[in-house]
């Protein structure tokens, strides 16, 4: 909202620097967002908030500087009009739609320049002066709030005006020159044959004010807000009126509007006010009183206010005060529907007074009975310092996706929430998987020459059933960030586990991996990740054709999603402590080969079955592909560890056991010692 | 006889042209090498006249000792005795590289670090919410333009509670009040940090998705100076003990008085004369007490919200919100 300075001193002169004024009025909530010259003219760009459409005008704000200044206001003789006996055909359909309409007919009008005093008011705040009756529309718009517009009465077919909803199809002209299509959400001002005009937001071409115009009829109303509201937006137009019926309009400004602007007709168009008629449905509630203490003052603010210090803010702003002792009793005036109970008075009470003014305390912030879960708090965290350790980036991506990119991923198949009014296409969906988003920031990076890549998320996935907490993992690129090492060495299936398995031991849990299969995942390298039996994620190599659907050439990307849901429920559960055995342990090496389909962790637990009591741990050593080996063989090497906790262990006890070891790998798994 | 005056003057001369270990070396190697003169001296003893060998002997073993002590010297201010090659103390170390956590995440965690020694618990709450939750239980009316489509999106899912409506994706943190309040009686003292979503179109300051942290605390007798004192506090410990900040009257339906917090650009270090806003507050309006059932009149409050992506863009210098989601690793490094 645009306020001129010296509009502004036609009714109140604040006796402050611009800088100073500026200042009051931010502090009272008036916030001063640009300062431009225009010719000798300074205009404020206000920031006026949506509870407070009685200021989107020169005489609301000089009442509110008025009231934070103390200098008087003089506000514009108005003459009252009353109703003529010669009537005007104004029909309402709906009282809903339109409380008010004010008509008011004045003929044999010259229709010429407006005097410079109002152009110039008008240039002030960027409006293009029009001729004098276009002009003082607009006037009296910027200076009471009052949305106006002026017919051609001659134009109108039947000389009646008719306030009803649009027809199916209807269209209008409007008086910038584009046609528009209507529909009954649409609230039109018609004659007997068609839309004259779109209630509340832009008159009709063909009933619009020339400089040939004889006879005018002034519309001056208060239409529903909602209504224009949903119109202008549906229709994209928009207008100094729209704005304000849509903010609401005092209902009795109205009147006050219409008068203010026949007087200025009369005297500038040199015609006569030939009818007048009013029409009207008083709205529910205009008047009521609302009580407020010099206590609840107190209470609210932390600041004693003199009970007369309150009833000259309210005063100054037209409140009408009366009641005696502590409390006062405050009846609004009919534009501050913003004003509805005491914590609103208390509001208007402070503002005037200055935040700044207010006293400052820190608050007792006692014993919670809010009792919050801290598990997820601190398992995301700890998951969070596992993975930065690990030399994993952590990434924030959005929350949306789309159809085709869940088919470049291969998870058309995934249930997904729809959004009912996306922005694009693009974001159509809520993502059912983070996937999509990992590989457009993968790609993203990929384009910048950005190959190695170690990044996580912990997010949300939406399901039809809901919001899913997820971690995800993508590791792509060199496998080493040591210069000393190659860094042709690409990060492979064990660096994902091994990176899970700080996550997993950052929160006590311990996971065990088993094949799976996946739609994006290889069927070579595809892996359900188990927690207390339970299938918490999966991990593995994305297929080629995922990334080929990227652009992702020459590089393997492994993935890993966990639930975390399932993570707040199962750890940090307390260790037990085991005693520390103080006999030796025997290490004895393995080493074999096997055929390559055989799988360590098989062999691992054929050791366990076997080497008994005594066998406490067999730890992996290396693993060897070569070809000093059979091609259809892998070489295994690997230590078993032999302890007993209540003595040390004889040589035989412990031979005796790694044999059947050996036997049972050579008789089981065909595998041979190398 | 040796002159060992003389030898002694030529040695400590010598010691001299030290300068780096093949000198050294060198130096060694004429004195105390095999063929050296220590060396030479203590086979000349065997054709010495009788009476001289005492003299000699001590002497050749002075010798021994100052050629010692001068290398030992020497090597005090030059490296001369280091056989081993010199390592390039310049490359670069190799530790295993540290992952780097999001800037966002980071200034969640710095901002709820702070509120949370002040006595607040951390809550999040869902993304997905009701029309109750996100506009009807913070006094936000059915015409409230911020329900259109055009400001909120709603999700092709009907809400259980609700017949005919549809579920939505919040627009502020704002329901976590309603969520909160709903379920727990005051004392309460609470933040809630979290994803918030607006159909806005996407450039250097708008983005469709954000993050906001939403702050509340109902007590009985709680009053608009302790929202002043509380948010003054926050202010100091994230942006420094300088800053100079202001409380302007502004408006929220949900809170009443309302205000607005501008932080001085100038205390920041970053601009002029300017002030930056950087958060909403005000004291929780009775009829989201109402809303979520609380007795009339009993409690007061204050509530507050800021906008994360707002609060690392002034404290970085960060100037398009665009690059938070990008993710480019460039970016990610950098914090």
């Amino acid at each position: 909202m645009k306020l001129s300075l010296n509009w502004l001193k036609d009714y109140i002169d604040p006796k402050l620097k611009d800088e100073d004024l500026i200042h009051r009025l931010v502090m009272a909530g008036w916030e001063v967002e640009a300062v431009e010259t225009v010719g000798k003219d300074t205009v404020f760009e206000l920031e006026i908030t949506p509870n407070r459409p009685d200021c989107l005008n020169v005489l609301g704000l000089a009442r509110e500087i008025s009231a934070i200044t103390g200098r008087n206001v003089t506000f514009p003789k108005i003459k009252n009009y009353k109703d003529t006996a010669k009537k005007i055909s104004i029909s309402i359909e709906e009282k809903k739609d339109c409380s008010r309409y004010v008509g008011t007919l004045i003929e044999n009008v010259t229709v010429k320049d407006a005097p410079d005093n109002i152009q110039t008011r008008l240039n002030s705040l960027g409006i293009r002066p029009i001729s004098n009756v276009v002009d003082v529309t607009n006037f009296v718009l910027m200076e009471t709030g009052q949305p106006l517009h002026a017919f051609d009465y001659d134009k109108i077919v039947g000389g009646k005006v008719i306030i009803r909803r649009a027809k199916t199809g209807e269209k209008i002209i409007t008086i910038d020159g584009v046609e528009r299509l209507l529909d009954p959400t649409v609230l039109v001002i018609a004659d007997t044959v068609k839309p004259i005009a779109i209630a509340g937001i832009m008159g009709g071409k063909e009933t619009e004010v020339t400089v040939a115009t004889k006879n005018i009829l002034l519309e001056s109303a208060s239409f529903d807000m909602g209504l224009i509201r949903r119109a202008s937006r549906k229709l994209g137009l928009r207008s100094d009126s729209s704005y304000r019926f849509e903010r609401s309009v005092d209902w009795r400004g109205v009147l006050t509007g219409a008068n203010r602007a026949t007087d200025l007709l009369l005297n500038l168009t040199k015609g006569q006010l030939a009818a007048r008629r009013d029409v009207a449905y008083t709205p529910k509630g205009t008047q009521y009183s609302i009580k407020v203490t010099t206590q609840e003052v107190e209470n609210l603010l932390g600041l004693k206010v003199p009970l007369a210090k309150i009833k000259s803010i309210l005063t100054s702003l037209d409140f009408k005060v009366s009641g005696k002792g502590a409390s006062l009793i405050v009846v609004p005036p009919s534009f501050r529907g913003d004003i509805k109970q005491s914590v609103d008075l208390v509001e208007e009470v402070a503002r005037t007074i200055g935040f700044d003014h207010m006293p400052t305390s820190l608050p007792q912030i006692k014993a919670k009975n809010l009792i919050v879960d801290q598990r997820p708090a601190m398992v995301k965290k700890s998951v969070r310092e596992a993975l930065m350790a690990s030399g994993v980036d952590e990434i924030v991506t959005l929350s949306m996706t789309n159809t085709k990119d869940l088919k470049r991923c291969l998870q058309q198949n995934l249930k997904v929430v729809r959004v009912f009014n996306p922005l694009t296409i693009d974001q159509e969906l809520m993502r059912p998987s983070l996937l999509p988003s990992f590989l457009g920031v993968v790609a993203g990076n990929f384009n910048r020459g950005q190959k190695d890549l170690r990044l996580f998320e912990i997010a949300k996935k939406y399901l039809s059933e809901g919001e899913k907490e997820v971690l995800t993992i993508l590791l792509t690129g060199s496998r080493y960030q040591d210069w000393r090492l190659s860094r042709k060495d690409q990060v492979q299936f064990c660096d994902l586990k091994g990176v899970l398995k700080n996550v997993y031991s950052a929160v006590g849990i311990e996971a065990a991996f088993s094949l799976s299969q996946e739609d994006f995942l290889d069927e070579s390298c595809a892996s359900h990740i188990e927690v207390k039996g339970e299938v918490v994620g999966v991990a593995g190599r994305l297929k080629a054709t995922v990334l080929q659907n990227w652009d992702i050439k020459h590089q393997d990307v492994f993935f890993a999603e966990i639930d975390l849901q399932k993570l707040f429920k199962t750890s940090f559960e307390a260790v037990a402590f085991k005693p520390l055995v103080e006999f030796p342990a025997a290490v004895r090496d393995i080493s074999l080969a096997v055929k390559k389909e055989a799988s360590y962790g098989a062999i691992e637990a054929l050791c366990r079955q076997k080497g008994g009591d005594i066998l406490v741990d067999v730890q992996f050593i290396e693993q060897y592909l070569g070809d000093k080996i059979q091609p259809d063989q892998k070489g295994l090497v690997f230590s078993c560890l032999y302890q007993s906790h209540t003595r040390t262990l004889r040589e035989e006890e412990v031979n005796t056991a790694h044999q059947s070891i050996i036997q049972a790998l050579t008789n089981e798994l065909g595998a041979t010692l190398r | 006889m040796h002159n060992f005056l003389l030898i002694f003057q030529q040695a400590k001369e010598e010691a001299q042209g030290i300068s780096d270990a093949k000198t050294a070396e060198e130096y060694r190697l004429k004195y105390l090498g095999k063929k050296g003169i220590v060396a030479e001296i203590f086979s000349s003893l065997s054709n010495a006249a009788p009476e001289d060998k005492a003299a000699i002997g001590k002497g050749a073993n002075d010798l021994r000792a100052l050629v010692s002590l001068l290398i030992e010297e020497k090597s005090k201010t030059t490296r001369v005795v280091n056989k081993k090659e010199q390592v390039d103390i310049s490359l670069p170390g190799t530790a295993s590289v540290l992952g780097h956590q999001h800037i966002l995440t980071q200034t969640i965690e710095e901002i709820s670090q702070v509120f949370e020694k002040l006595g607040f618990v951390i809550a999040e709450t869902s993304e997905v919410e009701t029309e109750f939750h996100n506009f009807t239980g913070l006094n936000i009316p059915l015409e409230h333009p911020s329900r259109d489509s055009f400001d909120t999106f709603y999700l092709d899912q009907e809400d259980q509670s609700a017949k005919g409506r549809k579920l939505l994706l919040r627009s502020h943190t704002s329901p976590g009040q309603v969520r909160i309040m709903t379920e727990h009686k005051p004392p309460l003292a609470v933040i809630v940090p979290g994803r918030v979503y607006r159909p806005d179109a996407v450039d250097a300051s708008h983005s469709f998705m954000f993050h906001q942290l939403e702050g509340f605390l109902v007590d009985e007798k709680v009053q608009f100076s302790d929202l002043k004192g509380l948010l003054t506090e926050f202010c100091r410990r994230f942006f420094g003990q300088n800053v100079k900040m202001r409380f302007r009257p502004h408006f929220f339906p949900f809170t009443e008085p309302s205000a607005e917090v501008d932080i001085s650009a100038e205390t920041l270090g970053i601009g002029k004369k300017k002030w930056l806003e950087i958060l909403g507050c005000g004291m929780i309006h009775p009829r989201v007490f109402e809303a979520v059932g609380y007795p009339k009149e009993k409690y007061t409050g204050f509530a507050f919200g800021m906008g994360i992506e707002r609060m690392a863009m002034l404290k970085h210098g960060i100037n398009d919100i665009r690059l938070f989601y990008e993710n480019d690793v460039r970016f990610l490094k950098q914090f």
